[in-house]
Formats: C-alpha cells, sequence, structure tokens
C-alpha cells in the first residue's frame, strides 16, 4: 500500500499516481486482477528467498540455510548460495541486453543493405564511432554501418579471453586500471554468459569472493556492450535524441483513435509502426472503420525510447502511458486496441486482462511468447515495413470490436525528453563548463542517476518520485532513465515549471537553461547514456568517476537486468542505492562485500535503504563528501 | 502439559509449517503428495504489513468452539486437552457455529467436505507436524511456563545489557 502521504488516501492506495489509483479501482469493481491484487495473495512471502539463502540446483535440495541447518546438503553454505544466486541473476540481464544488441546490429546490416524501413540515423556519431574503434571513417555511411556491426557482433561473440575492445575504448583510464588489478576486464559477451553460467552450475565455483568478481566482471560487458554499446548503435540507427517535448500518464490516450500501444524494450518494430500509422491508405483504413486516426503510444522503455526520439525517427509519437505495473491499468480503459510485445517485460497477467477486454496481444520479437497469444509478428529487419503495416491493420480490425465499457482517466502530464550527453552539450552551446562551473560553485551540489524498474513493494512508483522530489530539493540535479522515468513524468517532474520544486540553486540553474530539474534519458538501456555522461564529466575534470559528487539510485529495482546495472554501477565507481533489499542479506560475506569492502577495489558500494527520504538524504551527504574531497 | 508455542519474532513466512501440516493429515503423507491432493492446512500464517504472523488452534482450556457445537463432535479430550471434532462418535455436521464462536478464525471449512476443519495436535506423532518441520524454531512444542522462562531470562540479559 502507499505511504508517500501526499493525500487522503494514504495507507489504501495503490500508486503514487492519481490515475492509477482510479483505473485499479475500476478494475476491482470489473473482477480484473492486477498487479496489486496478486501481490496481495503472495503475503507472506518466504524469507529464506527473501535473503537468498535457498538453493534449488540439485536434486538432493532444495536446501536452505537455517538457525539448524548452516549448510546445504553439498556443504555449500550461506555465502556461497547467495553470490552464486545472485550471479545467475546478473547472467540473465547480460544475456537479454545481448539479445537486444544483437537485434539492432542485424538491422543496422540490413538498412545499410537497404532493405528495412528505416535510414542511418546519426552519420556524424556512425563516423565518430567507426574511427575511435578503428575502421575507415571516410568510407560510404552504408558501407561503414555494416562494418560497425561486424564489429559489435564479434565483440559480442568472440572468447572470453580476448578483452572487449568497447571497455578498452571507452572507460576512463583509473577504471582500467582498477578493474585490470581485479581481473574483471572482460571478453566477448557471449563466451562471458556461458563462463558465468558454467561457474554457477552446482559444485563447480564454489568460492563466493570468485563468484562476486565474476558478477562484476560479467557486469562490466554489459555495461560497456548490452548497455553503452546498445545505445550507441541505436542512436546510429534511430538517431541520437534532441529535446523535444511530449506527454505522460494514462491521459493522453484517444479513445476516438485506433489505438495502438508499443510493450517492451526494443524500439525497432515500433519505429517501423509509427512511421506505418502514418501513411495515408492506413490512415484511410482506420476512418473507414469509424476512427479518428491511428495513435502509437509507449509503454516502458520501448516508449521511453520513442519519446526520447519524437523529434526524429518517432515524430508521430503519442505520449507515454507508464511503467511496468500500468500494463494491465492501460488495457483496463477498454480503449487499447493492439500492443505490440517485444523482448522483456510482458507480463502473463497481461492476457486475463487483455480477455476481459477486446484488446489484442501480438508479440513482435521471436523470444517473447506468453500463453494464449497466438499471434507472433516476429520483427525481422528485411521485413519490417510490411509487418508494420500488418501490425496495423490488425489494431484496424480489432478496434472495430471494441466495446461500450471505456474509462481513460483524466490525468497527463507535459515531459520535455530527448536529454543526451550530444543534446546536453547542445543546449549548453557545445562545452560542458556551464554545467561543471555550476556544480562547482555549488548551485548544482551534484548529479544522481534515478533509475531502473518500478515495484510495488512501498507502493506504485512511492519511492522513485520521492527520492527525486527529496534530491532536487537539495539541490541536486536528477538523472532519470527506465520506468522511474514514466514515474517523474507523470508527476509532472520532467517540465521546466518542476524548477519550482528544486532547491534555490538548481531552480535558478533550470530556469536560466529552461530545462526541467529531473531530465530523461530515456529507457533502462539508456544507463549507458549516464555512464558516457559521466565518463565525460570524468575527463574533463581529469579525475575518476569514484571522485565525483554524483550517485546512482534504483530505488525500486525488480528484475535481472537491473542486478547487472546495479552491479555495473558499483565497478564504475558510484555509491549505488538499491530500494528493495536485494535477496543477499542471508550472507553477511557478500552483505559486507557488497556495502563496505568493494569501495577499497572500485571505488563504488551498494547502499541499501527502504526509506526514501533517509536515501535521499545519504546520496546528498555521499555528493557532499565528494565536493570535499574535490576541494569545491 | 506441553502445547504450541510461537516465538513471532523467528518467523520468517516460510510457510514450511502449512505444508508439513498439509502432509500429515495427507494420504500420502508427503509435501508433494499433499499438494497434490490438495489437503488443507489447519496452521495459517497471516501477513500483517508485510510481517509474518502464526495463527493456529490454542486447544483453549474452555473452547468456545466446542461450546458452540450443536452435535457435540467439537470436545476437549480431558487426558490430553487436545481439541478436535475427530474421531468422536457425534459427527460434525458441518453447521459452521464453532467457526463462528472461535475468536482466532483457528477453525475453518474444509475446502471441499461439510465438516469444520482445524488443528487436532498431530495426536500419536511425538510433536505436531508443524512444529517439527518449522526451520527456524518459531514453533516450539513445549510447557508454557518452559517457553515463558525462556522469555523471562531473555529480557533478563536484555536489562542487564542496557544498564
Amino acid at each position: 500500500m502507499s505511504n508517500c502521504g501526499n493525500c487522503e488516501r494514504t495507507g489504501t492506495c495503490v500508486s503514487v499516481h492519481g490515475s492509477i489509483n482510479e483505473m485499479q479501482d475500476r478494475a476491482s469493481a470489473m473482477g480484473v486482477d492486477t498487479v496489486f491484487d496478486r501481490y496481495q495473495l503472495q503475503q507472506p512471502q518466504c524469507g529464506f528467498g527473501m535473503q537468498g539463502i535457498c538453493c534449488q540446483l540439485c536434486s538432493h535440495g532444495p536446501c536452505r540455510i537455517t538457525p539448524k541447518a548452516q549448510y546445504g546438503i553439498c556443504g555449500a553454505g550461506a555465502d556461497t548460495i547467495v553470490a552464486r544466486n545472485l550471479l545467475r541473476l546478473a547472467v540473465h540481464g547480460a544475456a537479454a541486453y545481448s539479445h537486444h544488441l544483437e537485434e539492432l546490429a542485424r538491422t543496422i546490416k540490413a538498412t545499410a543493405a537497404g532493405k528495412t524501413p528505416f535510414s542511418i540515423g546519426d552519420e556524424e556519431k556512425l563516423r565518430q564511432i567507426a574511427g575511435i574503434i578503428g575502421l575507415d571513417a571516410a568510407r560510404p555511411a552504408a558501407e561503414l554501418a555494416d562494418q560497425l556491426a561486424d564489429v559489435l557482433l564479434s565483440e559480442l561473440r568472440k572468447g572470453s579471453d580476448e578483452p572487449l575492445a568497447l571497455v578498452k575504448l571507452f572507460a576512463p583510464k583509473t577504471r582500467l586500471e582498477a578493474w585490470e588489478k581485479l581481473n574483471v576486464i572482460p571478453g566477448g559477451v557471449l563466451s562471458e554468459i556461458r563462463d558465468a553460467l558454467t561457474k554457477t552450475m552446482s559444485n563447480i565455483d564454489t568460492d563466493p569472493v570468485d563468484l562476486l568478481l565474476t558478477t562484476i566482471r560479467l557486469s562490466i560487458a554489459t555495461g560497456y556492450m548490452g548497455l553503452v554499446g546498445t545505445v550507441t548503435a541505436q542512436d546510429i540507427l534511430l538517431g541520437t535524441p534532441a529535446l523535444t517535448r511530449s506527454e505522460a500518464d494514462l491521459g493522453v490516450i484517444d479513445p476516438a483513435c485506433v489505438n495502438i500501444v508499443a510493450h517492451g524494450h526494443v524500439p525497432l518494430m515500433a519505429t517501423a509502426v509509427i512511421q506505418a500509422a502514418k501513411t495515408p491508405e492506413l490512415v484511410k483504413l482506420a476512418r473507414e472503420a469509424g476512427a479518428a486516426g491511428i495513435k502509437v503510444y509507449g509503454s516502458m522503455c520501448t516508449g521511453q525510447e520513442l519519446m526520447q526520439r519524437s523529434a526524429g525517427s518517432a515524430a508521430g509519437f503519442a505520449g507515454q502511458l507508464g511503467n511496468w505495473i500500468v500494463q494491465e491499468l492501460y488495457v483496463a480503459t477498454g480503449a487499447v486496441d493492439l500492443v505490440m510485445l517485444d523482448m522483456n517485460c510482458s507480463i502473463p497477467g497481461l492476457k486475463a486482462a487483455a480477455d476481459r477486454f477486446h484488446t489484442r496481444l501480438v508479440s513482435v520479437d521471436r523470444i517473447v511468447r506468453m500463453a494464449g497469444v497466438e499471434d507472433h509478428v516476429d520483427y525481422e529487419p528485411e521485413k519490417a515495413a510490411r509487418q508494420a503495416e500488418e501490425l496495423v491493420k490488425m489494431a484496424v480490425e480489432t478496434y472495430k470490436k471494441r466495446g461500450k465499457d471505456i474509462h481513460v482517466p483524466q490525468a497527463k502530464s507535459a515531459a520535455v525528453a530527448g536529454f543526451s550527453v550530444e543534446s546536453i552539450l547542445g543546449a549548453l552551446g557545445g562545452s560542458l563548463d556551464p554545467l561543471l562551473d555550476a556544480v562547482k560553485n555549488g548551485s548544482i551540489k551534484g548529479i544522481a542517476a534515478v533509475v531502473g524498474c518500478t515495484n510495488n513493494r512501498n507502493g506504485h512508483d512511492v519511492k522513485s518520485v520521492t527520492i527525486t522530489r527529496e534530491l532536487i530539493k537539495r539541490d541536486v540535479l536528477v538523472i532519470n532513465a527506465g520506468c522511474c522515468s514514466s514515474a517523474t513524468q507523470a508527476e509532472g517532474l520532467m517540465t521546466p515549471e518542476a524548477a519550482n520544486d528544486a532547491g534555490p540553486g538548481l531552480k535558478a540553474v533550470c530556469q536560466a537553461l529552461g530545462i526541467p530539474p529531473a531530465l530523461n534519458f530515456g529507457s533502462c538501456v539508456d544507463i549507458g547514456r549516464i555512464g558516457v555522461a559521466v565518463t565525460a564529466i570524468a575527463n574533463a575534470l581529469g579525475v575518476d568517476p569514484s571522485a565525483l559528487p554524483v550517485a546512482a539510485s534504483a530505488p525500486e529495482y525488480l528484475e535481472q537486468k537491473a542486478v547487472a546495472d546495479g552491479v555495473f554501477a558499483v565497478a564504475f565507481g558510484l555509491l549505488t542505492h538499491l530500494g528493495p533489499v536485494p535477496p543477499v542479506t542471508g550472507s553477511p560475506l557478500v552483505t559486507s562485500i557488497l556495502t563496505k569492502d568493494v569501495e577499497g577495489l572500485t571505488g563504488g558500494r551498494v547502499m541499501v535503504e527502504e526509506d526514501p527520504v533517509k536515501a535521499a538524504e545519504a546520496i546528498y551527504a555521499h555528493i557532499m563528501e565528494k565536493r570535499r574531497g574535490l576541494g569545491i | 502439559m506441553k502445547s504450541i508455542m510461537i516465538d513471532l519474532d523467528a518467523c520468517n513466512g516460510c510457510l514450511t509449517c502449512t505444508l508439513a501440516c498439509a502432509a500429515a493429515h495427507s494420504r500420502s503423507g508427503s509435501i508433494v503428495g499433499a499438494m497434490q491432493e490438495k489437503t488443507p492446512a489447519r496452521i495459517f500464517i497471516e501477513a500483517v504489513n508485510g510481517r509474518a504472523v502464526p495463527v493456529t488452534c490454542r486447544h483453549c482450556e474452555e473452547p468456545a468452539c466446542a461450546e458452540a457445537c450443536m452435535t457435540g463432535a467439537m470436545r476437549k479430550d480431558s487426558l490430553t486437552g487436545l481439541v478436535s471434532n475427530e474421531g468422536h462418535e457425534q459427527k460434525c455436521v458441518g453447521c459452521w457455529m464453532c467457526i463462528m464462536a472461535c475468536p482466532y478464525g483457528a477453525v475453518t471449512a474444509h475446502p471441499r467436505e461439510r465438516v469444520a476443519l482445524k488443528c487436532d495436535g498431530c495426536p500419536g506423532l511425538p510433536q505436531p507436524a508443524c512444529v517439527a518441520a518449522c526451520p527456524n524454531r518459531a514453533l516450539r512444542y513445549e510447557e508454557p511456563a518452559f517457553f515463558a522462562a525462556g522469555r523471562s531470562r531473555d529480557a533478563a540479559c536484555s536489562a542487564a545489557q542496557a544498564s
């Protein structure tokens, strides 16, 4: 239950957003089960699982570490079981990011061959990156893009004994030194995944310290390929985000239109669908069906990707509906005709909600399957234009079956989007100096990345919104990405007017530049963009990232990609706040390493704090300590 | 007489007691078998603000359920002290008076048969199945005075450390 304390429904509501509480009431009245209902039915949850001290690997198990049994049947203690479970979570994250990058590389190759509806969106970045990785940057763009995609694919697939080029080329020197000492500079990501999975099999690697180092190594691979690599390749293909305006929250849904929701993480099919939805013959088809037009909305990270590029390749984007928890509730409006499910975060509960209405679910990625969903339009770069057209036609057909029971909440907020290192440099006149000066003179005390998932443990989006508010109040500039972006967008924190809620220093900077105090960096994969930004700041100041007045927070982290992200942030040298307590507390050793000892090795550490105000205070204290360290 | 005593702070909500209870009352006698037979558990773990709280029959000295029972099926055995509606001459008819009378909600309705269902104290076992299975020693089968002595020692230790 929500405990944000902002209104008379405190203690009985489920979300920080009025629209979501309104829709949950409607879903309850209609007998549609949601995440919120199922969460209650799962209480109480098992303490062994919560602490990570349950092992289900072999048929002697499941074993649990209990007051009477300090070891599993094989002799593995709490430290081994916890570290092994954590690495398995990170492997999942690394694998999913690799899938995203591979789809992208395939698309770039097909685009270079002129077989997709896309074109190279940022040729300047293509040439710049190609130059850095040692390609002949003077070659024609298509040829260069094809070569770059080949490099990415070979980096994904090479052996774990061949160091990743992107790490060597893009990581700050001081980081490389720290990682070399720990022997955690990774090789090819798929090989690292194989090694890590092999290590986590029963009785192969049972040394908790080595398992944690492997988690760090895998997370660095994820950081530079899955995050930085994906973001860069995505910019090259779809264009680097440029400043733009959009809208967020369920009130953006227009019941008069054929409504398509792009849900997931990989914005390729979604971009093709936005383009298809603008073609006159499909618009005509929608009008003939009785609709005013066709609208493509965003959900979760695919939506953030589209919003970030709505001044370019995603022009025509109709707005962001919400994050992970919102999926069943936008279906419950009765006004959503088709949801296209791309990789990751399509919950099985969505099908039951969709069946209660007319909504059609279509998987658009070969690895996404959901019981009962029979429509698969699996993305293939060469067929994307035709597939997008087919999806829009399916949506128009489904629109004709729409019922009369429709309810769309009024709530929506404006949002400024399109922040990236490049667009920030553009806004600052080509140099980071104005931003660095503001940090040096204390108008901005520091920068915090409040990123990652949403989670119902403390009420939907309560923690991400509260931490963002508390930080901007303390003159800390906030960067949001992932589901946290949807959270703060809906609450108006990504409008320039939100500067009024910031402390005097940050407020003045925001007003001078006309920017919000919470900047949208995009999807969860755009956490890579934050890595690029921190690297740029560290290089400009000539210090290691761990010396900067910056911090990361994943206040509502939920799934495995976030585990790899979080460990990467620690490896990168950042204080990394986690909201829900990760399943490691059953091991005193792992808990101590992650929250204390690792700081001596990488400069970063995990900070666990469930109270969002106390978490913001601790992040602020950390930032002030780093300022003192730099003498500013 | 020994009783099921609960150390609330030690319970972490793992639900092992509910599985062991169901197993002990199933035909198969195993946890997996009980899950397949859908044997109901007779001990409940309630969640209160995220905290797990075990609730089970206290086998009261003057049981409200037995008082309310119309057929006489629900009775307290004077020898064992256990309160049960099973194994007696009189049959439970499922009038649910016992359910309405019990202040703890420890008596419930069988999900498929028209009989009341409650903890029978696992007669014949050295200790109730839930207690034997608890990995955290949150459930104990002890003389109440022995449990109290442990508590009073703990309280005394804390007081001494604090002073």
